[in-house]
């Protein structure tokens, strides 16, 4: 480890609209772990006619931007861009490196882990800085504390003290983009990049339409647990009321003017219920394994609250849980419990919605 | 061609995951076959089919837990691995993503320099005893230990003309064989590595593309990779292979020269391999099953004894936090809240408010309540209250 490591590093990913929403959280990410090292926050950008794009970075919070322009990196190849990161990261020595996870995240942080070496801690939901001692190590000021989900229980804090860069992904969804401030400034560099030859080509690259449900884009997420099956009495109930339910709710919501969609947890969707093929599947699933949300409204109906869950609702800004078992984990971080049977409190949260449409 | 399968056992219900200081201890829990892994496992036998060779399973932890769950793995769908190995050494233990991925790729670099050194030590013989029932012998030997392919030698009777057969015929000469068999050291080291997407006990992802980097570094060649492979297929000449994979809304096309580790995505199906090409197929394969599991240690992989196990790895797994502040909360059909605007207000002495719509009366004394209550500016939260908040 060198102790002259030095600043905190956000590598921006972008799609043909600019920086993708993600890149922004990452950035709102590295500028709180900047600010409390009292470190430069620097966006690295990968790509080819990339001059539009500094500008968004600094503007979202990045005090510098290097951007790594070349033709070579027109098209995303693996090895080329965790060469062009690597190359980077020994020659410059930063202190922190953040990385989105998601599957190019993901497709490129452990190469360059790997090869400078050090360690990567993944799917992080918190970033914090702290000081650290370990009996064996000793102490450490200033460290960087990732936290991740935990191998089932809980939440794990993740320490890397003796390597530099402390590399870490971040969950998309975990962070909120900072407001874009048109007057900030910031420090623009452009670094050259050759690509060696490689043992592997992109021989084709398709557009395909983000997948339905749009859950991350939702104002409002209506998801379905396992209490679906049956009613506050016990008798089994057809799971297919419970979505129609939740799609009536759906549709309240967009009379007013809500985006809603449906998920699911993983519980529900594992069932492999034959009344909700082709209805309600992987694509819908919230959760450490499903998608990360942060929506205006979630409901949660039938839905225990396990930690997996949690990790991926959490931060919503109002979380209604319904449940009929008034010990169930999710109404302590629920700002709405409805103890209660979710075939009887929907269809009234429904009416209701759509009652202050009329009133409003 | 060699097919490496990189599997894991991970405990059979995460709740229950035995921990000891944030490391699971695999030896206290039950263990299961990473589900993730089972659709490498079903690309490894579609490659095999495909050009020929034979599969093999690549597996690290407490050998006594691991070598029960891999035996399944020789019945697989749809021929079945052919051989297993369990990198097996209490040093290797608890280590992190980088630790782990180090010791894998050693793993793999020995499985194919068994390969290796066994054509060396067949070139040795012929180049020191020439045309002699000695390299018949040595021949026959490393092909029941299967570690010679059917080009090379064979005892099946449809197979003719082998490059030892055609040199003690003396069809071949001895340069000539010797030359074969370089070519044929080159072929086994075009071999493919198989991964499931990402375990579920740690869910990192990151050990395929770590251990790709770890044999790049280790074999002095680039090893590319590609994650999330949906679909993908060996050329003929089982010299590269062309892989589909989605990266966010991007389906990309990725040709990578062997050797190559591909991670192996739940949505992959396996092809139906032609069935042309048989010829080429027998003559990539190898004699067929070892039963039993080879154990390495630390020591026999060769790994740098600063570099594997809990203590070297970067990472360390800190103490656990629960996670999210109760917040305040409103319960439909419980919460007493404000119903309209209250100015402040003075109560026995003291001032309380003011109070807007909707917010919690909960440090306002019981007595005032009461009052509130029976003006009507204080009520219980209901459904329309929530719907309203909701939508605000
Ligand atoms: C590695 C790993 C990753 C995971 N990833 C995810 C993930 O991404 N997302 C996820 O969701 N889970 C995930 N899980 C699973 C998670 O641990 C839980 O098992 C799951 O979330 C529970 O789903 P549930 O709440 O639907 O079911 P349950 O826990 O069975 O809860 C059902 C709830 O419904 C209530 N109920 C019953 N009847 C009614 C009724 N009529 N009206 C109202 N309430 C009723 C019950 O009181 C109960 O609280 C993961 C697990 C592991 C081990």
């Amino acid at each position: 480890m060198s102790d002259d490591s030095k600043g905190v590093w956000v590598y921006l990913q972008h799609d043909s609209a600019g920086l993708t929403v993600p890149s922004l959280e990452l950035i709102a990410a590295g500028r709180s772990v900047a600010d409390k090292l009292g470190q430069e926050l620097v966006g690295v950008i990968l790509g080819s006619g990339l001059d539009k794009m500094a500008d968004a970075a600094v503007q979202r919070g990045a005090d510098r931007v290097i951007l790594v322009d070349s033709q070579d990196l027109e098209t995303y190849l693996n090895l080329a861009y965790a060469d062009a990161i690597y190359s980077l990261v020994k020659e410059r020595k930063p202190y922190v490196l953040l990385i989105t996870a998601n599957e190019v995240g993901k497709d490129i942080a452990g190469r360059v882990a790997y090869r400078v070496p050090t360690g990567l801690a993944t799917d992080n939901v918190q970033l914090a800085v702290e000081d650290y001692s370990n009996p064996v190590l000793g102490q450490f000021k200033d460290l960087l504390i990732q936290v991740r989900p935990d191998f089932g229980t809980r939440l794990a804090r993740i320490y890397t003290p003796r390597h530099r860069p402390q590399m870490a992904t971040v969950r998309p969804g975990s962070f909120t983009p900072l407001e874009p401030d048109p007057k900030r400034k910031g420090k623009v560099e452009k670094v050259p990049f050759k690509a060696p030859g490689y043992p592997a080509k992109v021989t084709e690259v398709v557009e395909l339409p983000p997948p339905t449900p749009d859950l991350a884009g939702a104002d409002v997420v209506i998801s379905l647990g396992l209490g679906v099956l049956k009613d506050r009495s016990g008798s089994p109930k057809d799971p297919r009321d419970a979505y129609r339910l939740a799609l009536d709710l759906k549709s309240a919501f967009e009379t007013r003017g809500m985006k809603a969609e449906i998920g699911a947890t993983r519980a529900l969707i594992y069932a492999e219920l034959k009344e909700l093929e082709g209805i309600i599947g992987k694509n819908n699933q919230v959760g450490q394994t499903g998608a990360t949300v942060k929506p205006k409204v979630y409901v949660a109906a039938g839905i225990s609250g396990a930690l997996q869950h949690r990790v991926g609702m959490q931060n919503s800004t109002k979380i209604v849980a319904i449940n009929t078992d008034p010990g169930a984990p999710i109404f302590k971080i629920a700002h709405y419990p409805v103890v209660g049977d979710l075939y009887e409190e929907l269809p009234k949260l429904a009416e209701a919605v759509r009652r202050g449409a009329i009133a409003g | 061609m060699l097919v490496i399968v990189l599997t894991k056992g991970v405990p059979a219900r995460t709740t229950q995951a035995a921990q000891v200081g944030g490391v699971l201890n695999r030896e206290a829990m039950e263990l299961v076959l990473n589900p993730h892994d089972a659709k490498a496992v079903e690309a490894a036998d579609y490659v095999k089919r495909r050009v020929g060779g034979k599969t093999v399973a690549l597996s690290m932890g407490p050998d006594t837990k691991l070598v029960p769950l891999m035996k399944p793995l020789y019945a697989s769908e749809v021929s079945g691995v052919d051989e297993e190995y369990v990198l097996s050494d209490r040093k290797m233990a608890g280590g992190d993503t980088l630790a782990t991925s180090y010791a894998v790729a050693l793993g793999v670099r020995k499985v194919v320099e068994r390969h290796t050194k066994a054509i060396e030590e067949l070139e040795e013989m012929i180049k020191k005893a020439g045309y002699s029932e000695a390299v018949k012998a040595k021949a026959k030997e490393l092909y029941a230990a299967n570690l010679l392919s059917n080009r090379v030698y064979s005892d099946l009777p449809s197979v003719r003309g082998t490059i030892v057969s055609r040199f003690l015929s003396g069809d071949a000469t001895s340069s000539g064989a010797v030359q074969e068999l370089e070519a044929e050291k080159a072929r086994v080291s075009r071999f493919i590595v198989l991964a499931g997407t990402k375990t579920t006990d740690g869910e990192t992802g990151s050990v395929g593309p770590q251990v790709a980097e770890g044999l790049s570094e280790l074999l002095g060649v680039v090893v590319p990779h590609a994650t999330y492979v949906e679909d993908f297929d060996v050329d003929p000449s089982a010299s590269t292979v062309d892989s589909r994979r989605m990266i966010g809304y991007l389906s990309q096309k990725l040709e990578m020269r062997l050797p190559a580790l591909l991670t192996v995505a739940a949505e992959y199906r396996p092809r139906s391999p032609p069935a042309a090409g048989m010829k080429e197929v027998r003559a990539n394969s190898y004699r067929g099953k070892v039963y039993q599991p080879f154990k390495w240690t630390a020591e026999d992989i060769g790994a740098d004894p600063k570099k594997i196990g809990l203590v070297n790895s970067p990472t360390i797994v800190g103490t656990g936090i629960d996670i999210g502040k109760p917040p305040v909360q409103k319960s439909v059909g419980s919460t007493q809240v404000f119903l309209k605007a209250v100015e402040k207000t003075e109560f026995e002495g003291k001032a309380y408010g003011p109070y807007s719509r909707g917010d919690v009366a909960a440090d306002v004394p019981e007595g005032l309540v009461a009052r509130l209550r029976a003006d009507g500016s204080v009520g219980v939260f209901d459904v329309p209250m929530l719907a309203e908040e909701l939508t605000a």
